[in-house]
């Protein structure tokens, strides 16, 4: 009963702090970034998996004239699988809410690939390749001005656009894209945060990823999910 | 000097006969301990054309399909090869006559051949000499644009026949099935150099397939652009020990084209080339139900299931991929 209480009641101010202006005196409270600052963030970073292609093996069918229908072999339907990797962030604090950072990541999805409508073949998956994956991106985080669930935890919008680099297995290829993300997190200070001190904190990000070229076997788009899990620490 | 001079002969397209796999293939001559690619020396491969006339076809029409077949071949991107039209002739295609002749022949002992191709090659190098190409005039032929029912589409049978004239083999990238009457019928096929011909009417065999394409730029490729392409290679074992005559096939999923190879010892190596850049999915099967003859001579494998590589096989620009093996299973 009291757990339900105190989760009510915070939930009440929560929404109730989001729906009306804070005291000058909230927002002196509530940790932000050290301006003109350096803050390195590092940590894991899991990525949803996405399709990548369907492809038929088609034959020339056989019939009158000059295109009769196609008669196929197999079809493959592939996709990059959901994978955990590392993340390093590197951000400066052009204010106490708003930072820009690069970061750099590294993960190794395997591709995956389902055949099927052989003739003469069960379907089957085989583990098509693993890849190693590198991101180097540029992008921002907003810091919301309020802070929400407690007091030392605020949180953020994010959006940047990146590099990307596949190498196959052998690494004797490269595939080389482009991205965009946008999403949110939170920050959450567990030392510092009032601007002047060193501090140190854990930070999640949700985004979503947009991801042009690369490992494709269509020429489309592709969009993926990815959360974080990192530590901050602005010296 | 003195040189040698060897015979082939190569007989294409039996009239309803073809089989289940993919591949290009090229034609080899050992010379000692080495087997060099058979195929011309640099410059146009000059040719002559029958005045022979027969039903449905004068003698220009056929001079006509041939160049536009001779065309096709001309146009394949990044390649040497070139034909050139030296004028009619009188003389049969079957004629050592240091001319490479083109055209119709009465050869009722092949009821079942549309076209042959006979290649004299120089025993010294490997190299082609002098061809002839005929095509049997037991068979209804039509030149029409657009393919006449009933008729063997002559620039699609051209097309095929100036492939083994420039030094390719049969393609096993195909699949038939049995008809009523014992013989064969194609369902698909994925090379104008698969050993069995479509349908009478059907014309879409005018146009290369990505398999005939690679077998003609491995023979004829620009020294400039050899690297572009990468390779794949692996072995298909059953029970541990290599398997001989397999037919394997790369697909590309991002072009989708399908370019074949066959293992050509008793390791069960095979060689892929001429492929795109990129992660291919690599299938193996016997070639258990075609005339085998018509790909390989020897002791063929054709004791296994279809099965594809564990993974994928990645053919790196200019270079060759890690090998991968196709473990299969007795049937």
């Amino acid at each position: 009963m009291r757990a339900l209480l105190t989760g009510a009641t915070c939930l009440a101010l929560c929404v109730n702090g989001w729906g009306r202006p804070v005291a000058a005196q909230d927002r002196e409270d509530a940790p932000s970034l050290r301006r003109n600052h350096v803050a390195i963030s590092g940590g894991l970073n899991l990525a949803g998996g996405y399709p990548i292609g369907d492809a038929t093996a088609d034959l020339r069918g056989n019939g009158l004239g000059g295109s009769p229908p196609s008669f196929t072999l197999f079809r493959a339907e592939s996709s990059v699988e959901a994978a955990a990797g590392g993340e390093l962030r590197v951000g400066f604090g052009l204010s106490r809410n708003v930072a820009i950072e690069v970061g750099v990541g590294y993960s190794s999805p395997d591709i995956r690939t389902a055949l099927s409508q052989d003739a003469e073949a069960d379907a089957i998956t085989i583990d098509a390749e693993q890849l190693a994956q590198y991101v180097i991106d540029v992008g921002a985080t907003w810091q919301l001005p309020r802070p929400v669930i407690a007091g030392r935890v605020r949180p953020f919008v994010t959006g940047g656009a990146g590099y990307l680099r596949q190498l196959y297995d052998e690494r004797t290829l490269v595939e080389t894209g482009r991205i965009y993300y946008l999403g949110g997190g939170v920050r959450a200070w567990l030392r510092g945060g009032d601007g002047r001190r060193r501090s140190l904190g854990i930070r999640s990000d949700v985004r979503a990823t947009w991801r042009q070229d690369g490992v494709e076997f269509e020429e489309t788009t592709r969009l993926w999910p990815s959360v974080t899990a990192m530590i901050f620490w602005e010296p | 000097m003195t040189r040698g001079l060897v015979w082939i002969l190569v007989t294409l397209l039996a009239l309803a006969q073809p089989a289940p796999a993919s591949a290009y293939l090229k034609f080899g001559y050992k010379i000692g301990e080495q087997t060099v690619d058979v195929k011309w020396p640099t410059g146009p491969v000059r040719y002559y054309v029958n005045d022979r006339d027969v039903p449905g076809v004068t003698a220009a029409d056929f001079r006509a399909a041939v160049e536009r077949a001779a065309a096709t071949w001309q146009a394949v991107p990044e390649t040497s090869l070139s034909f050139d039209f030296q004028g009619f002739t009188a003389a049969n295609p079957n004629a050592l006559d240091g001319r490479n002749t083109l055209g119709f022949l009465d050869r009722p002992d092949l009821d079942r051949v549309l076209g042959a191709t006979s290649l004299l090659l120089d025993a010294a190098t490997g190299q082609i000499v002098e061809a002839d190409v005929f095509f049997n005039t037991r068979f209804p032929w039509s030149v029409s644009a657009s393919g006449e029912a009933g008729r063997v589409d002559l620039e699609s049978v051209a097309l095929h026949e100036l492939g083994h004239l420039v030094g390719l083999g049969h393609s096993a990238i195909g699949e038939t099935e049995r008809t009523a009457t014992g013989g064969r019928r194609v369902l698909g096929s994925g090379a104008v150099m698969f050993p069995i011909a479509l349908t009478p009417g059907a014309t879409a065999d005018r146009v290369l397939q990505a398999d005939d394409m690679a077998g003609v730029a491995d023979l004829y490729s620009l020294d400039s652009q050899r690297g572009d392409t990468g390779s794949i290679r692996g072995r298909v074992v059953k029970n541990g020990r290599g398997v001989f005559g397999a037919h394997v096939v790369a697909f590309n999923p991002a072009t989708g084209t399908l370019i074949g190879g066959f293992t050509l010892n008793d390791n069960g190596d095979f060689v892929i080339a001429g492929l795109a850049a990129g992660p291919h999915i690599v299938r193996a099967e016997p070639l258990d139900d075609a005339d085998i003859d018509s790909f390989l001579s020897g002791n063929v494998d054709v004791d296994f299931r279809v099965a594809y590589a564990p993974r994928m096989a990645v053919a790196p620009t200019g270079g060759s991929s890690a090998s991968v093996e196709i473990p299969v299973v007795p049937k």
